[in-house]
């Protein structure tokens, strides 16, 4: 393996950043939701989950990889759709930590109705796993899946970019996201504006489903649950108020765990959450606007 | 008779276990101008909260061209031609002062007619047409709150609700602002405007309510302009 | 009347944890089990509302000292010849002493008050959101930590050779002892100091009251109760990291949400009524007969049914089971029983 720079080689660069752009999107996917509705979705990581076992399910039936890749969209959007009608509306203005813990709540409980529906030990999602091989190009051996991922993400994020910045339901969603009662008072409707990001943050969680069961065949009931982890740690560190901050913090934490995991032997790499977790919290005492915003956007209170 | 465009009868609002505004009645015509006065905690943003939707009255009507549309979601009170300017302008800072506009629009009720509402708009307030591209938080106060008003008439209202649009601005600013006002009554809106600025109300509308502890004390027309003495008493009725 | 409720309120509790006791002791042994570890859970629920429903301020961290006062007693009860088996790499100071029980539970307290001070004196400043998110980081780290620094204890490896002395006497002494110093904590000046943070922070500091400094007290306090928690529950089970991670901070906050997050009673109650609530479904999942009629659930119903519980009542109900009251003969007019976290 040629060495990149700074004694890492093109591979593990190339995997961190394909992570970092898979964490990209979940951060996008986190942010939307918590900037339209306050609300910090603990629970992401499971639509993640739900969407790799649609994918597992259809691949050990041996349906074609398209057909698994419908039913991951399908119950990923239908299943998004429920958490908000059940959960996030009655929720809708309680303070955040009652959120929080409902969301942690719910994170829970689809969790263990997985385990008790699947069992623990978990079901194979193999129809994509030709993207798990490495293509070379110019002598250096790169994982398919770091390129379609980071390809992959980066034209969703491109999409998102031209929705929420030249289309009207964009631009009702950033409104609705600065300054929620005065946009209901001029007329935004309250409900499709939710409705659009929850539909969006659904979409996204299924892309990154599909992308996750290419590097992480085995679907078990916490599939996502440490990634999610991470990328709300990441969005904080980015900043939560603002979607392009904490899109920069999701990929940060997600390149940067995916070039630590990679590049530490492992006996340093052990202690990795604990850095990282610890670096979020000083985040939060000494900036918690997030580190890629500007002064004075805060989401998070000090006493 | 016809129905007055914005009439409310015996409105009754409580925060928490204040009661903000008690038995208030009045009704507000096409092409007029009406004020609500009187001092801080009066009751009178809570009216025009309630009239809005945003807040939930306790008891008693609002009613739009005869119609009720007491506790109706903001969203569709906009949509029957109420725009409100709030209190503090609130405009997004973050967006344009042409998205502040487009925004706007949300709480149109036709489709037809844009382009022709954002020229009229341009017209009253040119300085809104030159500062389209720029950020909403840059511009002055004055500024802002010509883009608040322009922002609620895009949305081609009946009712045009202002909370205490003067605050905070030079004097120069507010005769643009009560002008620009004037123009808007010309149009044929209702237009029910809440000021700190009592004498200047009263002289200014075509009839000014003075409200105090969540009532209605007294009524002026602008013939009373000058008057302190039924004003103060109002005032601490 | 009035002179009556502080006792009652302070009885209630105590009075629930006997007479849970009592039908662990009579009923049958498969029932004291569970009772025993209902009571342990009562001493962990009751620490997380001295702080959690005291300053209306929301941790997911808690159940970190409960880890480290496990591994405290853990590692310092056992008998030193035990010890290499399945912590090679202890250091010297750990590896070579021994403590009876009350002297392991003792130290479980302290070192769950020091971790939570240690903790305490950054995080206080923090609310809402950032404390949650920060407090779960706490948790994420203390769980790293004790997975894999194998000087301070089994590191991967599950606690065995634990003297276990939490039977149903110590558990219900113990769980009684964390409701006497939460009672004693409330009716004190800080507690009613943090009462009112929690009520309005604003007009509180407008008085003089320094929220940081609240919040810290009834942390560090919690943090001890947490931490004797841990020590009688390494006494009661084999635990490893992950019985002190996220499923014991979310039943136990489950515990604390449906009995009521803002009083004793509630905290007491809940813990017990869930507990209860998982027995029956433990047993059901193994097959038993209720009403004639032959019950067996699939393993894991359990966590679906409280996760379930736990949910509904955030929606329907946020208040808990107790509304978030204290026991009282007469339901004194509520004075804004505001029982939401703070923002």
């Amino acid at each position: 393996m040629t060495v990149a720079v700074l004694g890492i080689d093109w591979q593990t660069l190339a995997d961190a950043i394909g992570l970092g752009a898979i964490y990209a999107l979940m951060a996008v996917g986190i942010g939307l939701v918590f900037g339209v509705l306050r609300l910090v979705n603990f629970a992401y990581g499971q639509l993640v989950m739900a969407g790799a076992y649609a994918l597992a399910f259809a691949s050990e039936r041996g349906w074609p990889v398209s057909v698994g890749i419908v039913l991951c969209f399908a119950v990923v959007l239908a299943l998004s759709a429920l958490m908000d009608q059940i959960v996030f509306r009655p929720l809708r203005g309680q303070s955040p930590a009652v959120m929080l813990v409902a969301t942690f709540a719910v994170a829970f409980l689809l969790q263990s109705i997985a385990l008790l529906w699947f069992g623990p030990l978990g079901k194979i999602s193999a129809s994509l796993a030709t993207l798990n091989q490495p293509v070379t190009i110019s002598g250096v051996d790169i994982r398919k899946i770091a390129i379609v991922a980071t390809v992959l993400a980066a034209g969703c994020l491109l999409l998102l970019v031209v929705l929420l910045g030249r289309t009207r339901v964009g631009l009702h969603m950033r409104a609705a996201a600065m300054d929620f009662r005065t946009a209901e008072l001029l007329g935004v409707r309250a409900g499709r504006v939710i409705g659009a990001a929850v539909l969006i943050s659904g979409l996204l969680a299924a892309v990154v489903a599909v992308m996750l069961t290419v590097q992480t065949p085995l679907v078990t009931p916490d599939f996502a649950l440490r990634d999610t982890i991470l990328v709300l740690a990441g969005v904080v560190l980015g900043g939560m108020n603002r979607l392009v901050p904490a899109t920069l913090g999701g990929f940060a934490i997600g390149f940067a765990s995916g070039l630590l995991g990679g590049a530490l032997p492992t006996d340093q790499s052990q202690y990795l959450p604990s850095f990282l977790f610890a670096a979020v919290i000083l985040v939060l005492l000494v900036r918690p606007g997030g580190l890629f915003t500007r002064e004075g956007q805060q989401a998070v209170e000090r006493v | 008779m016809k129905a007055p465009v914005l009439a409310v009868q015996n409105l009754e609002v409580r925060h928490g276990a204040v009661d903000a505004v008690r038995g208030l009645s009045f009704e507000v015509g096409r092409g007029e101008i009406v004020g609500l006065i009187g001092p801080n905690g009066a009751g009178k943003s809570s009216t025009l909260h309630a009239i809005m939707g945003a807040v939930r009255p306790t008891g008693g009507d609002v009613r739009l061209n005869g119609a009720s549309v007491i506790g109706r979601r903001p969203e569709d009170v906009a949509r029957r031609g109420v725009a409100l300017v709030p209190e503090g302008r609130r405009i997004f800072a973050e967006l344009t002062v042409e998205e502040n506009l487009v925004l706007g629009l949300a709480g149109r009720r036709r489709r037809e007619g844009v382009m022709e509402d954002m020229s009229d708009v341009y017209d009253l307030f040119p300085v809104v047409e030159e500062a389209r591209r720029r950020k909403a938080g840059t511009l002055s106060g004055g500024q802002q709150q010509q883009l608040a008003i322009a922002r609620a008439l895009v949305a081609d209202p009946e009712v045009l609700l202002l909370d205490e649009p003067s605050l905070g601005l030079a004097p120069r600013v507010v005769d643009l602002v009560f002008d620009a006002l004037a123009s808007i009554r010309e149009r044929g809106l209702a237009i029910l405007l809440v000021e700190q600025r009592a004498q200047r109300t009263v002289a200014f509308a075509d009839r000014s309510h003075v409200l105090s502890k969540g009532k209605l004390r007294l009524t002026l027309g602008p013939e009373s302009a000058g008057d302190t003495d039924a004003l103060v008493s109002a005032y601490l009725a | 009347m009035r002179r009556v409720d502080p006792v009652l309120q302070l009885l209630g509790p105590i009075a629930l944890i006997g007479i849970a006791a009592l039908v662990g002791m009579i009923v049958s042994t498969s029932a004291e089990t569970y009772v025993i570890n209902a009571l342990v859970n009562v001493a962990i629920v009751v620490a997380l509302y001295v702080f959690i429903g005291n300053s209306g301020v929301l941790s997911f961290g808690h159940i970190s000292f409960v880890a480290v006062g496990a591994w405290a007693a853990g590692v310092l009860s056992m008998p030193v010849e035990e010890k290499p088996a399945i912590m090679p790499h202890l250091a010297s100071l750990l590896r070579d002493h021994t403590l009876g029980n009350v002297w392991s539970l003792a130290l479980a307290a302290a070192v769950g008050a020091a971790y939570a001070l240690v903790v305490g004196l950054p995080l206080m400043r923090l609310s809402g959101l950032g404390a949650g998110i920060a407090t779960f980081g706490v948790l994420e780290i203390t769980h790293n930590v004790l997975r894999y620094w194998e000087k301070i204890g089994p590191g991967l490896n599950t606690f065995s050779a634990v003297p276990e002395t939490t039977g149903l006497l110590q558990a219900s002494l113990g769980a009684m002892l964390a409701v006497v110093v939460a009672f004693a904590y409330r009716r004190s000046r800080f507690g009613r100091l943090l009462g009112a943070t929690r009520e309005d922070a604003t007009a509180a500091r407008a008085v003089g009251v320094s929220v940081y400094r609240q919040r810290l007290i009834a942390f560090v306090l919690s943090g001890t109760l947490a931490g004797f928690a841990g020590g009688l529950y390494v006494h009661l089970l084999p635990v490893n990291t992950e019985s002190v991670y996220l499923d014991l901070t979310f039943i136990t906050l489950a515990m604390l949400v449906i009995g009521g997050a803002t009083s004793l009673w509630g905290a007491v109650v809940g813990a017990l009524a869930v507990s209860a609530v998982d027995s029956f479904l433990a047993e059901a999942e193994s097959g038993i007969h209720v009403f004639g009629q032959s019950l067996d659930l699939p393993a894991g119903t359990r966590i679906v049914v409280v996760g379930a519980l736990m949910a509904l009542v955030l929606i329907l109900r946020p208040a808990g089971l107790t509304g978030g009251r204290e026991l009282a003969f007469r339901q004194r007019r509520p004075l804004r029983v505001l029982t939401k976290f703070a923002k």
